[in-house]
């Protein structure tokens, strides 16, 4: 694996697109965090004394984690291009030509997958922790931190639809199209019909399994959203989803021809 | 689309195999299938006489159809990748680049490159780690003709230094000068295969002329070695099973009182050994 991460290393090392995507990105979080906490705990006054601070621990894991899954599609473009660029110069083939075996190329790109959520994660823990600190008027807490792993998972099923999307669509246009098309809207219109004609299971879609557990705090608060089932439902279809994702990529990887 | 079928042949080691067929024949097909970017139906096949793995394929130097590389990284930083599959160090690296002319471009990028240079890269990641088996598919595509040549007396120097090299190639003579062993596809079929010179046998003929042909042709055809001999237009072809000797001819010619007024040794021309073999086996 070391191996692997070192390939991986040399491949992005110089190549500027990464760089500037992968900061972008990440400094997409602390700023929208710190942004809209600023000019939203100007006017709240009135609100915070009946439904609370949403930037004071411990509500600012959740405020946090539902404003960073609006802004995750970012991150699924960058994985969509390092996969989609192997596709474009063949070099998908060349890899295993030179000696990886197959799986070691879907490792490869899984630990982009990894790496990405984890550094993400991390940012996103230390900006939401900073804002808590600076806007919140209570002292640090880790309580109501699991809203980020939900988050956390989340993301990682955000990546893992990418992962997918570019490993069976190959080109990198559209997929990224695809992607887009589905992060910003089919996802959350096909929730809306089935949970229209069929109820709460609606809501068991990939990415909509995540929102339901991420409510924007005040607008969560204020309207009931319904039919939801038990968190560990939505945590578990998450969790199906990555492994059934992953499993999809390793067979199409192993079994066609490069 | 069946591409390929009932193709079955052993590459001797140190053997500079040929894979010879016209496009489309299935060469890259094959070879795709020996390197595991494509996968067959069915059949087996072993790499040094092991069940073909990972570890097994880095100790081949292989370019498939295509020069296949980082089009945003240099040369350098390219073979460096190649080098870190491989499992071999980086110090490998300025000896290939040497080799094919590429020291004094090699930190620029890859997509900066001609036809030919990002052939000659190729070759370059092939040539990485001195490996002892080279998969070469239409090595010389691309290249310019002093280009071609210097890849011939590569391919030459290597098969000299004991490797073993499989050389897919639609060009005839290529194959010919630089090839021990060959192996014939034509639409997926393995119509021959063996060593070079049993396969493409280019069996030599002479064209005489005499003053009565008819005569000429009876003697020809009593002289020892002579398969068939056949009068076109105002000229007699003899064939011969082995390289005749025009002197010897000559003489026999004037022994039986035939006076000679033409004599010439002729090779029979590649591309029509080709085309006989490939619709021998066709009919």
């Amino acid at each position: 694996m070391k191996q692997i991460i070192y390939t991986e290393w040399l491949k992005v090392r110089n190549y500027r697109t990464f760089w500037v995507m992968l900061l972008l990105a990440l400094v997409i979080i602390p700023a929208g965090n710190f942004m809209v906490a600023d000019k939203l705990s100007g006017n709240m006054e009135q609100i915070s004394k009946m439904l609370g601070n949403p930037f004071s621990f411990p509500d600012v894991w959740l405020t946090m984690a539902s404003l960073n899954s609006y802004i995750s599609a970012l991150f699924g473009l960058l994985l969509i291009i390092l996969v989609t660029n192997e596709y474009t110069y063949r070099t998908n083939r060349q890899n295993v030509i030179d000696g990886w075996e197959r799986r070691q190329f879907v490792y490869a790109k899984l630990f982009w997958l990894v790496a990405i959520s984890v550094l993400t994660l991390v940012v996103a823990t230390i900006s939401g922790a900073l804002v808590g600190i600076i806007y919140g008027n209570k002292p640090f807490s880790l309580e109501g931190y699991h809203y980020m792993l939900y988050y956390f998972l989340q993301f990682n099923v955000m990546l893992t639809i990418a992962l997918l999307i570019g490993v069976l669509v190959k080109r990198a246009g559209l997929a990224i199209v695809l992607f887009v098309a589905y992060n910003m809207m089919l996802d959350q219109l096909l929730s809306f019909i089935v949970k229209r004609n069929a109820g709460a299971i609606g809501g068991l879609l990939p990415l909509q399994s995540g929102d339901e557990l991420l409510p924007f705090p005040l607008v969560g608060k204020m309207v009931s959203t319904g039919d939801q089932y038990e968190a560990y439902v939505y945590v578990t279809a998450m969790i199906a989803y990555i492994a059934l994702g992953i499993y999809l990529v390793f067979r199409k990887i192993l079994k066609s021809d490069l | 689309m069946q591409a390929l079928s009932g193709v079955s042949f052993d590459v001797p080691a140190g053997s500079v195999f040929g894979v010879l067929g016209p496009n489309g024949s299935g060469k890259t097909t094959l070879l795709g299938i020996v390197t595991d970017v494509l996968k067959a139906d069915t059949g087996s096949f072993t790499l040094f006489d092991k069940a073909p793995s990972a570890a097994e394929r880095r100790q081949i130097g292989t370019l498939l159809e295509t020069p296949n590389f980082y089009h945003y990284l240099s040369a350098y930083k390219n073979l460096e990748i190649s080098a870190a599959i491989k499992q071999r160090g980086k110090d490998d690296i300025a000896r290939v680049l040497e080799i094919c002319g590429l020291t004094q471009r090699q930190h620029s990028a890859f997509k900066t490159y001609s036809l030919g240079m990002k052939q000659r890269l190729a070759i370059a990641a092939v040539l990485l780690g001195d490996p002892d088996v080279l998969i070469l598919d239409e090595p010389t595509n691309g290249l310019d003709p002093s280009g071609i040549a210097e890849v011939r007396e590569l391919v030459r120097k290597l098969a000299d230094s004991g490797k073993t090299i499989i050389l897919a190639s639609h060009l005839l003579d290529e194959v010919e000068k630089v090839c021990t062993h060959v192996a014939i596809l034509r639409s997926g079929q393995l119509l021959l295969s063996g060593p070079v010179h049993t396969v493409i046998s280019r069996n030599d003929f002479v064209e005489l002329s005499a003053a009565d042909n008819t005569q000429l042709q009876a003697a020809m055809l009593r002289y020892p070695g002579c398969t068939g001999a056949e009068i076109q237009g105002n000229i007699v072809r003899a064939f011969f099973a082995e390289s005749p000797d025009a002197a010897a001819i000559n003489s026999y010619c004037a022994q039986q009182g035939i006076w000679l007024s033409y004599l010439q040794l002729r090779k029979k021309s590649l591309e029509t050994a080709f085309l006989e073999i490939t619709n021998i086996a066709a009919s």
